[in-house]
């Protein structure tokens, strides 16, 4: 029963995991993508980890769904009318996924494992917990600082209005062929009356 | 465990056709008794719209994932000491899960159409029930603090002295704003909001439509019975049996909902977002540090 | 469901990320290439913590480091998507020929 399962949600990880790349629309990417989260998080339940696999799953969700959202904020192709094949060094690509998988998998393959199941019924949450709060306090205020660091910098990095003035003045949008004229929005209308301001 | 899941779903039923009177009652739209029966029934005699290249996989299933997060919302609910659908460990995580799903099938049921309107619709509520799910986490997170366990049992069975309404007063009433954003209602419906002609359900009609109404009352359903379990006891009480506070409970939480949903008006996006992450967050994060300030040894 | 099966089923995940944060031309695509990949990463720490590990709470510990540094990841890369865009008006790694304000 569990092999079943796990051979099911491993074939679910791992062709969602690869669909990423194939659907045309990136919101249907993204969604994609939290399948296959999803799939290994209840793997991580079978594996007798009910914590890590359910807030794995409720991360992703929240992730993949900010994810779908940038996706529609910035695509030219949000609902994935038109195919889209938007790559580039394509084989060398490949080549490097292939050797990723075949490397680790032969690292796996030819290493002795050691074996030490989780003893039967461990309160693996509580335990995850105490050394949360105890032993390991550090390591995991260390990560809660490191977020909050990340906070600002993505409030700094995003903000409209910087030290230099805009952020978005004289953009220019890139060519439609390699050193081209400048697509779409010209930077008079991107911009406006910022542009003004220069005194020039 | 099967028994209590059995129950589940033989009560769903019965309980959506309250909701919907809860939901038709004052409003003068026909019948309330039966109306709710007679609008199902003409929608599934309808025939499903169509729309140009739709994610015709996404737009059959949401309202059916829908459904299925709210059962399996409800399924981590205890209706009797002993007696849980799902009997895990880390339930209170599982229906966070469920919340942070319903957002994104939402999302999915105003994208799939491929249609201006339930777009508008599906993206605005993105923006609106993200926040909303946050916070009720900090809210379950204080309710799991008492409890010194992630299980719903625990969580009620750390009330039998004095419900967590008592010891946590903003716990309820900022659960109750994520209870009407999972449930698309009052001032947290951007999702099918009648100024979008029914947002991301203005493409759709017929058995779908019907579905999703189903669903949506479901939630309700489901959200009524988390809130009542996490902050008003579940199943204790005197005298009764069991399930009938439970039930009790759940019926007097539906209604609170809808008179919420009916009572507050809606503000413009923006300003719900602003009003979300500076005044409710941080309401949330006080009730959270006074929960730990009480559990204190 | 073998310790060997587990992290096999983890490389393919860690290849299949390689192979997309390598070809892809969208940033948001790429990242997701390298969110693909700490999926991976998660299931070979959980795998090795249930079956090698006896239960020692460390190894869910770093499964929660590796979702911490997904969440950096993607708040940082959705920052620097949201610079590069109001600048350049395109989300394409080609569009950055020069780091030049």
């Amino acid at each position: 029963m569990t092999d079943a399962l796990f051979l099911a949600l491993s074939t679910l990880a791992i062709w969602s995991g690869w669909r990423v790349f194939r659907v045309d629309s990136m919101v249907r990417a993204s969604f994609q993508l939290m399948v296959s989260f999803i799939a290994v998080g209840l793997i991580a339940v079978l594996l007798a980890a009910p914590y890590i696999g359910i807030a794995t799953i409720f991360m992703m969700a929240v992730e993949m769904m900010v994810m779908a959202l940038f996706m529609v904020m910035f695509m030219m192709n949000p609902a994935g009318l038109n195919p889209m094949v938007m790559v580039h060094q394509h084989r060398f690509s490949i080549a490097a996924g292939v050797v990723a998988f075949s490397g680790l998998s032969a690292a796996v393959l030819l290493s002795d494992l050691p074996v030490q199941r989780v003893p039967e019924g461990a309160d693996v949450v509580r335990d995850l917990g105490h050394e949360l709060l105890g032993p390991s306090m550090l390591i995991f205020e260390t990560a809660g600082v490191t977020l909050l660091a990340t906070m600002i910098g993505a409030v700094v990095l995003s903000a409209h209005s910087g030290r230099y003035g805009a952020s978005d003045a004289g953009s220019l949008p890139p060519g439609l062929t390699p050193g081209g004229e400048p697509a779409g929005r010209k930077p008079d209308e991107s911009a406006g009356h910022h542009h003004h301001h220069g005194g020039h | 465990m099967i028994a209590a899941a059995l129950t589940l779903l033989l009560a769903l039923p019965p309980l959506v056709w309250v909701a919907a009177m809860f939901d038709r009652i004052g409003t003068g739209r026909g019948a309330v008794l039966i109306g709710p029966l007679q609008n199902g029934a003409a929608l599934l005699l309808r025939p499903n719209t169509a729309t140009e290249a739709p994610d015709r996989l996404n737009r059959l299933l949401a309202p059916g994932w829908y459904l299925a997060l709210a059962l399996v919302g409800l399924s981590v609910v205890p209706l009797a000491p002993g007696v849980v659908a799902s009997d895990i460990s880390t339930g209170l995580v599982l229906w966070g899960a469920c919340e942070a799903l319903t957002v994104v099938v939402v999302f999915l049921h105003g994208w799939s159409p491929n249609a201006p309107l339930p777009l508008i619709g599906a993206y605005r509520y993105v923006a609106i029930g993200l926040p909303a799910m946050l916070l009720s986490m900090f809210v379950l997170i204080g309710a799991a603090l008492p409890a010194q366990s992630l299980s719903v049992v625990e969580v009620v069975e750390a009330q039998r002295e004095i419900w967590n309404v008592i010891r946590q007063p903003l716990g309820l009433p900022l659960f109750m704003a994520l209870g009407l954003a999972i449930t698309l209602r009052g001032p947290f419906d951007y999702a099918d909001g009648a100024e979008l002609a029914g947002g991301t359900s203005a493409e759709e009609s017929g058995p779908a439509l019907a579905l999703w109404h189903f669903a949506r009352a479901a939630m309700l359903v489901a959200f009524s019975a988390m809130a009542a379990t996490a902050f008003l006891g579940g199943h204790l009480g005197p005298v009764l049996p069991g399930p009938v506070w439970l039930l009790l409970k759940t019926l007097v939480l539906m209604a609170l909902s809808v008179a919420a949903g009916r009572f507050f008006a809606r503000m413009p996006p923006a300003r719900m977002l602003t009003f979300l992450w500076v005044v409710l967050l941080p309401l949330s994060f006080a009730s959270l540090a006074l929960v730990g300030v009480e559990v204190l040894p | 469901m073998t310790l060997v099966t587990v992290l096999i089923v983890a490389a393919a995940l860690i290849g299949i990320g390689l192979y997309g944060a390598l070809s892809q031309q969208s940033f948001v695509m790429l990242m997701m290439g390298l969110e693909l990949m700490l999926n991976g990463a998660i299931l070979a720490v959980i795998g090795f913590w249930s079956f090698s590990l006896g239960g020692a709470p460390e190894g869910q510990l770093l499964a929660i480091i590796v979702m911490a540094v997904m969440a950096v990841e993607m708040a940082v890369g959705f920052a620097l998507v949201v610079a590069v865009y109001r600048k350049r008006q395109a989300d394409m790694t080609e569009s950055l020929t020069s780091m030049r304000h």
